[in-house]
């Protein structure tokens, strides 16, 4: 049965002479659980604010939304509960300061009766296993905790459509995939009909039903997952945020049905490639004799009644090296760039930077030629009004990092998008002229494109001879970047290791093209790898020439 | 379980109300001393009297309140002795004595209070009033730790932005104004995604309906009745009687009336620990049966 139908949609933000939306056309039956996807700025978040009636912005629409076979810009037509929205970011979301009465909201806002939204918060926090943490306030939550709130939060309203807004690009892979089962699960269990765009689309595209394209405002196309994924090999920018198989299959020229997760893409390699060359020739590790960053038996807690977070943190990092400081959500990762960059200073244990003890570069003159911290959260970083005005002293970094910066410089700093803040923030804090630059978790919130843009920036750093070390919990970011990885757990670093080798030792905390080549292929960690590997060992009675 | 804690926090709001309130009001020394005596054994059943701080604390500000009206007013007729040529007098330090009584078995009370609240049962009280405030209370307190939280992150970064230098008093204004207006600018553009979450779940669209996770239960109700009745008790035998300390102490004749009132404002600053120590019984009680 159908339940959305767009007819004919155009769109144009007020000023704006190009429609951000054109002749969009589609229909969603219930129960489909449909992926949104499409570069930044293609129009994917207008579309599915499009849909929810309360969250329409505003310009000119032209074209019908029909819900259920019914217009839904009818004045007395009420969505608020029948279709539900999730967005992007976990904290801005929520409403109210704890969890129960965050459940209650959108039922007291409909006027439910008391007994009733008890019976219906009761159903919910069961089904989420909301249920311990329900007393809680929001601001002891996690980030995954949170935005597996908001969704309860709406799915206490019964919406017969979910719509999600890039729900998962704030929260950690685990919890992200925590996320992603959930919406499944909630799809097969209630048949409850799905939308959603992502950046990370490992995920998604498997358990998608149909994939939807759009490109500068059009859909590119819409179908099957495995007919779409193969029919878009030539927008490059799309298929970095595709599966790790999906980009397998591409790199290779694979023919045939494409394969969309981990087993299917094993099965492809085994079926097309043969395993008689099985490792690539790695370069000997050779580092420089200096060392940058060095921590020596640090410990560090918040407050005299709190647990240790750095727990013997010992970390050596040579001159012109990058390194990347992996592990899972609040195990300390963070607060171990924090000790580094002399935001805090440990109660035990030392830490150099260049040979110099940090407590020893007094007035700022760590911050000046030296090093450069930037944040996890960039807008921390911005102070102005304008682009143009935060990057006054920066304009020359700005205009070496591949993208226009131009385009941008009027613009507030609030109004960029993820992946273009990422630069920007980048751009200001080089400005510092650092030789040493940390990054704290530098691919959250941005597509896949700016990621592999921000990878090419750090090799370009690297060539400069910029030491740089990265916190992160995205493996494949690392392993397409890092020289050395560390795996951060409890405090400390307890394993550390070339990219390489750090992740093809790894069982579980590794990326899905180790996972697919385990004990066939060694050493193949990232897409290009595999490819390499693949493409010497060509069966001959593959599909695959 | 449901001991004095779990009642309804309206009933032990209002209980609070008429405590303190005739202790504040009702000008005894009588009453000061039972409010006292409560305070003091309900504070240390409800776990809140082991803070000897607290306890120091009171007692020194009893003693100063007790002695400063002697020094300050030298009415009365029993002079004790002279400071400085001034009289001071009997009925002058009891004064003080009774307003110390009163003084700190207030503060009591309140810790007491404070002790047995959380912003919880605070905002369904205040909620009961107005729906709209409640719900604005709930809004205001979910954004002071979010706002607590940024303000320390962007103080981080401006510090590795090198804006700040050591011991620069002028540096580090400049940097509270800065992030003052980072936080204004972020309050702004965030409270647009918080508007749109809230129109997304239909606030605005009609009456809105409350719920809250407390309900009144029979005992809930004794308790409000019964804190009530007491209560009248109290005022109507003590508004029948004046104690008198100056020019001399003249405490009015014990009467039925006044013995009803002493009795029942006894009960009443027993009730909470009374409860207590019932539940407390009746818990090693069923216990032993488990």
């Amino acid at each position: 049965m159908e339940i959305l139908k767009v007819e004919d949609l155009r769109f144009a933000y007020p000023g704006e002479k190009t429609d951000t939306l054109d002749k969009i056309s589609f229909s969603v039956d219930a129960g489909e659980f449909i992926c949104l996807c499409g570069p930044t700025g293609c129009g994917k978040s207008t579309l599915l604010r499009l849909l929810k009636k309360e969250l329409q912005p505003r310009g000119d629409i032209r074209g019908r939304i029909l819900f259920n076979d019914k217009d839904i810009s009818e004045d007395e037509y009420d969505t608020s509960s029948a279709i539900g929205f999730v967005m992007q970011s976990p904290d801005e979301q929520i409403v109210t300061d704890t969890v129960w009465h965050e459940l209650a909201f959108g039922l007291e806002n409909i006027g439910m009766k008391r007994e009733k939204i008890a019976l219906k918060i009761a159903e919910i926090a069961s089904y989420f296993g909301i249920s311990s943490w329900y007393d809680k306030k929001v601001s002891e939550l996690s980030g995954g905790q949170k935005q597996i709130l908001n969704l309860a939060a709406v799915m206490v309203m019964s919406p017969d459509v979910l719509i999600l807004d890039e729900p998962t690009s704030q929260l950690d892979p685990i919890a992200a995939s925590d996320f992603i089962a959930t919406v499944k699960k909630l799809n097969r269990e209630f048949s409850l009909t799905v939308i959603i765009t992502e950046h990370r689309l490992e995920d998604v595209i498997p358990i998608s039903d149909r994939v939807m394209v759009l490109k500068q405002g059009e859909i590119l196309c819409f179908g099957d997952p495995d007919d779409v994924v193969s029919k878009i090999r030539e927008t490059s920018d799309l298929i970095s945020a595709m599966p790790s198989a999906v980009q397998l299959y591409h790199a290779v020229g694979g023919k045939g049905k494409c394969p969309l997760d981990v087993r299917d893409g094993r099965n492809f390699i085994e079926k097309n490639f043969l395993p008689s060359s099985v490792s690539l020739p790695t370069d000997k590790y050779i580092h420089a004799d200096d060392v940058a960053l060095e921590m020596n038996k640090v410990f560090f807690r918040y407050s005299k009644q709190m647990p240790d977070v750095l727990d013997l943190m010992s970390l050596k990092v040579y001159s012109g090296e990058t390194y990347f400081i992996l592990g899972s959500n609040g195990s300390g990762k963070t607060t171990a760039l924090g000790i580094a960059s002399g935001i805090y200073t440990p109660y035990s244990g030392k830490v150099k930077v260049f040979g110099k003890n940090v407590r020893d570069y007094k007035n700022n003159s760590l911050y000046k030629n030296c090093l450069a911290y930037l944040p996890q959260d960039v807008e921390t970083v911005f102070l102005e009004n304008t682009v143009g005005e935060e990057l006054k002293d920066a304009m020359e970094e700005a205009r070496e990092l591949p993208f226009d910066v131009d385009r941008l410089l009027s613009k507030h700093p609030y109004d960029l998008s993820g992946g273009e803040k990422q630069l920007v923030a980048l751009a200001k804090v080089l400005s510092q002229k650092p030789q040493i630059l940390l990054l704290d978790e530098p691919t959250k919130g941005i597509d896949a494109a700016s990621k592999r843009r921000l990878a090419e920036i750090i090799k370009a750093l690297k060539n400069r001879g910029i030491t740089v070390v990265a916190v992160t919990h995205d493996v494949d970011f690392a392993a397409m970047t890092a020289d050395r990885c560390g795996m951060f757990f409890r405090g400390r670093i307890v394993s550390e290791n070339t990219t390489r080798e750090f992740f093809s030792d790894n069982d579980f905390y590794t990326t899905a093209v180790n996972r697919m080549t385990r004990d066939y292929y060694s050493m193949a960690v990232t897409v290009s790898d595999c490819a390499e590997l693949c493409m010497k060992n060509i069966r001959e009675e593959g599909t695959v020439k | 379980m449901r001991t004095f804690k779990d009642s309804n926090p309206i009933a032990v709001t209002l209980y609070f109300l008429f405590v303190t309130g005739i202790t504040m009001f009702l000008f005894d020394p009588i009453l000061n001393g039972i409010s006292f005596l409560g305070a003091l054994i309900f504070s240390l059943v409800c776990g809140d009297g082991r803070d000897n701080k607290k306890h120091l604390l009171c007692l020194v500000l009893f003693v100063a309140t007790a002695l400063i009206n002697p020094l300050v007013s030298h009415n009365g007729v029993t002079v004790l002795f002279f400071i400085n040529d001034n009289p001071i007098t009997l009925e002058s330090l009891l004064y003080g004595c009774s307003n110390a009584f009163m003084l700190v078995s207030v503060l009591y009370w309140f810790s007491c209070f404070s002790c047995l609240m959380d912003s919880d049962k605070l905002l369904y009280v205040f909620g009961s009033f107005s729906p709209k405030a409640a719900l604005v209370f709930s809004m205001a307190l979910r954004y002071i730790p979010l706002f607590g939280d940024r303000s320390k992150k962007i103080r981080a970064t401006q510090k590795t932005m090198g804006l700040y230098k050591d011991g620069n008093i002028l540096d580090m204004i400049r940097g509270r104004v800065r992030e003052f207006s980072i936080m204004t600018t972020w309050a702004l553009e965030k409270g647009i995604i918080t508007a749109d979450s809230m129109s997304a779940r239909g606030y605005g669209q009609g009456r809105r309906t409350r719920f809250t996770n407390f309900r009144f239960y029979l005992c809930d109700v004794i308790l409000l009745i019964l804190s009530s009745v007491l209560a009248v008790f109290v005022i109507m035998s003590a508004v029948k009687h004046d104690f008198v300390f100056y020019p001399a102490i003249v405490a009015p004749k014990m009467s039925l009336i006044s013995v009803i009132g002493y009795v029942s404002y006894g009960v009443l600053v027993l009730i909470p620990t009374i409860n207590e120590w019932k539940e407390e019984i009746r818990w090693r009680y069923l216990r032993s049966k488990i």
